[in-house]
């Protein structure tokens, strides 16, 4: 009750200050004239009457005053005074304001937009109800990432016979070729759902109702229903809720839509934002043959615990209930290896883990960078506070001789630091919104992990928790930053007197500290440059050490046969004419046929059996294949080691491979594999190996590289869509245009599907290094930048506090070198100091920056190979980039150094 | 006369008591616990008006401008109910922690 009391006072005191000022006023004024009146009762003079009433009262000023700080609320008044007389402030030095916000703004920037994409992906819940009981099984076989899928078949048998969730609910993406009244025909992405999807996480259609356990009747024309994606009904129906019974052609069969996603569900697996929800009892309907009928149709899968179960509880029977597949999988695929696979239960509140898994190292690499960054922008700004708090002395003092005291003045200076770091947040969540769309762009043009649409969606808004975020940040570096300053007010405000202001004097403890903020600057600037020296580095080593292969200069072409109809048996003929016409191209120096190009994201592995050579089952490991027409190995750049090349002539004789060279060191050592056979398992005709050529990576550009046979695309059942590989001597991608006319001379019913260069598909393959690297180096530049303004700003003042000093040296004789000297000597002495620290610390964090990349590789391949790290040359870097920038930021102080004139300066005193 | 100082707390108790009589401006207040007092107290405006308005905005007090009988404008407070109500609890621990004091006072 009080509290609304005094919460309405409140209100009414900021509403009606003018009039509660006035009534206030009038009532002290009637005090005065009732006691005024009185006296004169008494027999005092009417002139002194008034005066002894007012001296009585204790002045009528000092009095309001203490009404008003009495009040509750009070401390809001206070506050606005503060933040007007701070606003003054910063108004009145415009562009040192702004350097500060802009400063800021980017450090805080910079971290809110990671935040928002780390927010996204790991986060935030899904809009379901109760998300924190949601857990996903997750298996993982040797050099795959950890998987969330199982057959339909193997559902239905986990949802009907576990006894810890209450609900176990499955998904599966497809595309679709949809037609609706007005739109299309375009492919979309879509999900089936099992029955009970919705029903278990409890959502709620936008319009319309969800699809239900009515809906399970498998190829029955009832499940014949779909809902569709928020987005999807604002882009193509413009929000018409008349949709609700309209029809969709999906791939030749009439779908009825029977309601609309809610708005900010997308589904369980970030990343994509699939357009059509339908029941998976429609399957049988859209695919022939159908795939869940056959048992092939995979899903990902999704439980509820039921209440007091535990995860592990879960667990264990997940365990215990998946043995029966991992046997039969064993058996049916002659691999041992499925027997060490065991299912993880991992929470799925969040959504599923396929992007966290891919992304979350990096993206929290990159949040320690940018925290640094925030860090070096803190000690920045914080320095040039410091010395403008020098250069306020003056004013401190004004107002200390009009009696604010210490506490008053450190609250004014806390405010005006506040006010800027939150200017500067405000400001740098305009730049994360910026940012992190940028981001999500980045990440979207890497490859998506199997199973996701390519590019990736990803839901990045600035949310409630991202805008807490920024705030926290603005909070916490105003008071970092803003506490240097107030310290130097509640220090030297008692002492502050206008008299000893008068001169340049300044206290020497704090020229030290405000010294060593800049030596701080650069010690955290060398840790930064240094990082990102070597994440760049260990991205180029990526790209090219010990691949095996060039990347640069290569193009491929990829055809779209789906629609000729050509038979497999026609198309031999058809390939070789186009291959002969790409390869007479001017500009081109070889051309070649691959069944995969390495680093594609695919690629073929089978047991062999090799005459002569016996193995423990438990050693036994898929060999990779690829499948290369003749002069495929001069294309890529990979040195034929012994034997020959395959020929035209292969065609139509025994079937030959040629083998790398870990495939022949592991198979017959130092013996000669020439002229051996071996036999692909299933298969009963032996293949000789006429070749040996060198290693070069293929899956993955982490591992090292595979053992590998590659066979003639011109024998055997040969390739039925190759890759068409062009060596070039111009730019690969000007060559584009060129193989699309050849492509259409040859072939004008079969389109170009895709041109790309293979240094593209390397790149797409290493997206988390390259945004590691990319960000480090990003942000490693801005902290030099803001060194080269700290420095700057500390050079300049130092100049302007020696400029007698270097007036009196220059009048007896030194010259403009010697001034030049000087200024260089006092920068190179700070640098060295921040040197001398950030150095060590860079070494030493130097090892976890590696061991950083190492997981962040593991995140990709099973066992990825270590590149050698040379962490002095990284560091030496470093600190070549400061010096540089210690010789930018004293140019300009300097130059003014040389430019005093004695006779001036000298005068001035 | 020497005044004596107001004892901490008990400001607010006594322009309760006062205004529980008939309403009042804030000149009449201190002048009605002059009176009272015997001359002992002499209440600060400086103290008294922020006491008032910090009542009021705890809703014990409400106020309005009225004519005296002299035929000025002034602020008279009068005692709300909730006012009224902590007069009485206020009332009744203050003689509760003058009857112990004086009882120590005596009994030593």
């Amino acid at each position: 009750m009080i509290l609304l009391h005094r919460l309405a006072s409140i209100v009414r005191w900021l509403v009606h200050r003018n009039g509660a000022e006035q009534d206030l006023d009038d009532e002290l004024q009637a005090f005065v004239d009732m006691a005024a009146a009185d006296n004169v009762r008494d027999g005092a003079a009417p002139v002194d009457a008034r005066r002894i009433a007012v001296l009585d009262l204790g002045g009528v000023e000092q009095t309001k005053e203490r009404v008003r700080s009495a009040r509750y609320g009070a401390w809001l008044d206070e506050v606005a005074r503060d933040v007007r007389y701070a606003l003054r402030m910063c108004a009145r030095s415009p562009s040192f304001s702004a350097i500060v916000v802009i400063t800021l703004a980017l450090g805080i920037g910079a971290n809110t937009a990671i935040f928002s994409v780390i927010n996204a992906l790991m986060l935030r819940s899904l809009p379901v109800r109760e998300p924190g009981q949601l857990v996903e099984p997750l298996f993982k076989y040797p050099r795959d990432p950890r998987l969330n899928s199982y057959s339909w078949k193997q559902y239905e048998r986990f949802r009907d016979q576990n006894h810890v969730f209450s609900d176990l609910i499955a998904v599966s993406r497809d595309r679709f070729q949809v037609t609706g009244r007005t739109s299309g025909p375009e492919v979309v992405d879509g999900m089936y759902v099992s029955a009970n999807f919705f029903d278990a996480l409890a959502l709620q259609p936008a319009v319309g109702r969800v699809i239900g356990p009515q809906e399970n009747q498998i190829g029955s024309p009832s499940a014949a229903v779909a809902m569709i994606s928020w987005s999807y009904w604002q882009s193509r129906f413009n929000l018409d809720p008349a949709v609700l019974g309209a029809s969709l052609i999906v791939d030749d069969v009439p779908v009825t839509i029977v309601g609309v996603m809610p708005r900010e569900f997308f589904g369980l697996l970030l990343g994509m934002d699939p357009a059509l929800w339908m029941p998976v009892a429609i399957e049988p309907l859209v695919r022939k043959p159908s795939r869940l009928m056959n048992g092939s149709l995979g899903g990902a899968i999704v439980g509820r615990l039921k209440p007091g179960v535990t995860r592990e509880q879960a667990q264990a029977e997940m365990r215990v209930l998946d043995r029966a597949r991992l046997t039969e999988l064993e058996a049916r695929m002659h691999d041992v290896q499925w027997r060490g696979v065991t299912i993880d239960l991992e929470p799925a509140g969040a959504g599923l883990s396929v992007l966290r898994d891919r992304f979350a190292t990096s993206l929290l690499l990159t949040m320690a960078v940018v925290g640094l960054l925030l860090l070096v922008a803190c000690i920045n700004v914080a320095s040039m506070l410091l010395s403008r708090g020098l250069a306020r002395r003056r004013e401190m003092a004004v107002r200390v001789a009009l009696g604010a005291g210490r506490f008053r003045i450190v609250r004014q200076m806390l405010t005006e630091s506040l006010m800027l770091s939150m200017f500067a947040g405000v400001c740098g969540v305009a730049l994360a919104y910026v940012g992190a769309h940028a981001l999500v762009k980045i990440i979207a043009s890497g490859r998506s992990p199997v199973g996701m649409p390519q590019p990736l969606q990803i839901p990045v808004h600035l949310d409630l928790h991202v805008l807490l975020f920024a705030a926290g940040a603005a909070v916490v570096t105003g008071v970092l930053f803003g506490s240097v300053p107030a310290w130097h007010a509640f220090v030297s405000a008692p002492s502050s007197s206008l008299r000893e202001i008068g001169g340049t004097g300044e206290t020497k403890p704090w020229r030290r500290f405000g010294q060593s903020l800049v030596v701080a600057q650069v010690a955290l600037s060398v840790l930064l440059l240094s990082a990102a020296a070597l994440f760049v580095r260990h991205l180029t080593d990526l790209r090219t050490v010990g691949l095996g292969f060039q990347t640069n200069s290569i193009l491929q072409v990829t055809l779209d046969w789906s629609r000729s109809g050509y038979k497999p048996r026609q198309m031999g003929p058809l390939i070789r004419q186009v291959l002969d016409r790409l390869a007479s191209m001017v500009g081109v120096r070889s051309a070649t046929l691959a069944g995969m190009t390495p680093i594609s994201g695919a690629a073929g592995s089978q047991f062999i059996n090799v005459k002569g050579f016996t193995e423990s089952p438990d050693d036994r490991r898929r060999v990779s294949l690829n499948t290369v027409a003749p002069r495929y190995f001069e294309t890529l750049g990979t040195p034929l080691i012994a034997g020959r090349d395959f020929a035209p002539e292969d065609e139509g004789r025994p079937r030959v491979a040629i083998v790398n060279q870990a495939m022949a060191r592991y198979y017959f050592g130092a013996s000669s594999p020439l002229g051996r056979e071996f036999t692909i398992e299933g298969q009963a005709r032996p293949l000789q190996i006429v070749g040996v050529v060198g290693d070069a990576k293929y899956w993955d550009v982490h591992e090292t590289p595979p053992r590998i046979i590659y066979m003639n695309a011109f024998q055997g059942s040969g390739l039925t869509n190759p890759i068409f590989v062009l060596r070039t001597d111009v730019p690969p991608m000007s060559l584009a245009a060129n193989a699309r006319r050849a492509v259409r001379d040859v072939l004008p019913n079969v389109p170009v599907a895709r041109i790309s260069t293979l240094a593209e598909q390397v790149d797409a393959s290493i997206l988390p290094e390259r945004l590691i690297a990319m960000l480090s180096a990003l942000f490693g530049a801005l902290a030099a930048v803001l060194v080269a303004i700290g420095l700057y700003g500390l050079l300049a003042y130092t100049v302007t506090r020696r400029m007698k000093e270097i007036a009196l040296r220059i009048a007896i004789g030194a010259t403009s070198r010697d001034v030049i000297r000087m200024v260089l000597t006092s920068a190179l002495g700070l640098v060295s100091a921040g040197l001398i620290v950030g150095v060590p610390i860079a070494l030493w964090v130097k090892g976890y920056a590696a061991s950083a990349l190492a997981i962040v590789a593991a995140t990709q391949v099973e066992r990825p190979i270590t590149l050698p790290v040379n962490p002095m040359a990284h560091v030496a870097i470093a600190v070549v980039a400061m010096l540089v920038v210690t010789l930018i930021a004293s140019y300009v102080p300097a130059r003014r150094a040389t430019k005093v004139d004695p006779m001036v300066a000298l005068r001035c005193e | 006369m020497e005044k004596l100082d107001i004892p901490q707390g008990t400001l607010d108790l006594m322009i309760l008591t006062i205004l529980a009589r008939e309403p009042m401006h804030g000149y009449g207040i201190s002048q009605r616990l002059a009176v009272l007092s015997r001359d002992h107290f002499h209440v600060n405006p400086g103290s008294l008006f922020p006491s008032l308005y910090r009542l009021e905005q705890d809703g014990k007090l409400k106020a309005e401008w009225r004519p005296t009988e002299n035929n000025r404008r002034a602020k008279y407070y009068r005692l709300t109910a909730s006012g009224r109500r902590q007069l009485e609890q206020h009332r009744e621990r203050w003689n509760r922690v003058s009857f112990a004091v004086t009882s120590v006072l005596e009994g030593a």
